[in-house]
């Protein structure tokens, strides 16, 4: 199995996704959203994203990546987001790299882009007061070791406070 | 005086009166058209909400019929519907 794992159907991009994305990645280079930095591959299917840590929040100073898989019908449908390891410690994020947060899934929009979901992300690190795991994460975790997707899970959204 | 027009070479320009430059969703000028199109205007015409955003007729649709039976606006999330339905 490759790193992708997370039975996703590694089918090519549309024309509007591959169009799309293009379209991102050169507003990308001339204004990358701050904290952030595309590494870049050959791949525009996948994007790897290093996240530095906010200043003067609980994850100043560390940095983390993120993989971004686009489906073919991209931006109909939200890409598939998660942290590699190690992932952050965050209530809201999971120690396999899942990440609970609603516009990743129920309240994507075809408006949002790659640099609006890594500004949520952050936004999200940025407001967390504790270093922690969700309550539930070893029942998470062991539920996807199958490599199931964070995009089949049935997320509840509970709590917008981080 | 009488003026005999030999010859007259008019030129016209157009612009879609949308408020924005592009399309949220596929991010191509409104002027220009959706990716599954060759030629702006009529072809690929301008689609507007009751809620007054503005995306590429093509682009509206494939999205609403991804999303019923209760499609949003992508970009207020208001319920969507086609403006003057």
């Amino acid at each position: 199995m490759s790193s992708s794992g997370y039975g996703q159907k590694e089918k090519v991009l549309s024309r509007i996704a591959a169009n799309r994305l293009q379209k991102e990645l050169t507003e990308w280079q001339v204004n990358a959203p701050c904290g952030f930095k595309h590494k870049v591959t050959d791949s525009l299917q996948r994007w790897i994203i290093e996240v530095h840590g906010a200043p003067n929040t609980l994850y100043e100073g560390e940095q983390f990546h993120l993989q971004v898989d686009f489906p073919e019908h991209y931006p109909m449908e939200a890409p598939q987001v998660i942290f590699m390891q190690v992932p952050p410690m965050h209530p809201h994020i999971y120690s396999n790299g899942h990440i609970c947060l609603d516009i990743l899934y129920d309240s994507w929009s075809p408006a949002m882009t790659v640099s609006s979901i890594c500004i949520s992300i952050l936004s999200m690190l940025s407001s967390s007061t504790v270093k922690a795991r969700p309550p539930d994460d070893d029942r998470y975790v062991r539920n996807c070791r199958n490599g199931r997707s964070p995009k089949e899970t049935r997320w509840w959204f509970h709590d917008d406070k981080v | 005086m009488k003026v005999k027009i030999l010859q007259w070479h008019a030129v016209a320009s157009w612009t879609w009166d949308a408020h924005d430059d592009a399309c949220g969703i596929c991010r191509m000028a409104f002027d220009g058209c959706c990716p599954d199109c060759k030629m702006p205007g009529d072809d690929c015409p301008l689609m507007w909400g009751a809620c007054n955003h503005a995306f590429h007729l093509h682009c509206i649709l494939k999205w609403v019929n991804s999303q019923s039976p209760r499609p949003q606006c992508p970009m207020c999330r208001r319920d969507w519907k086609f403006r003057g339905d």
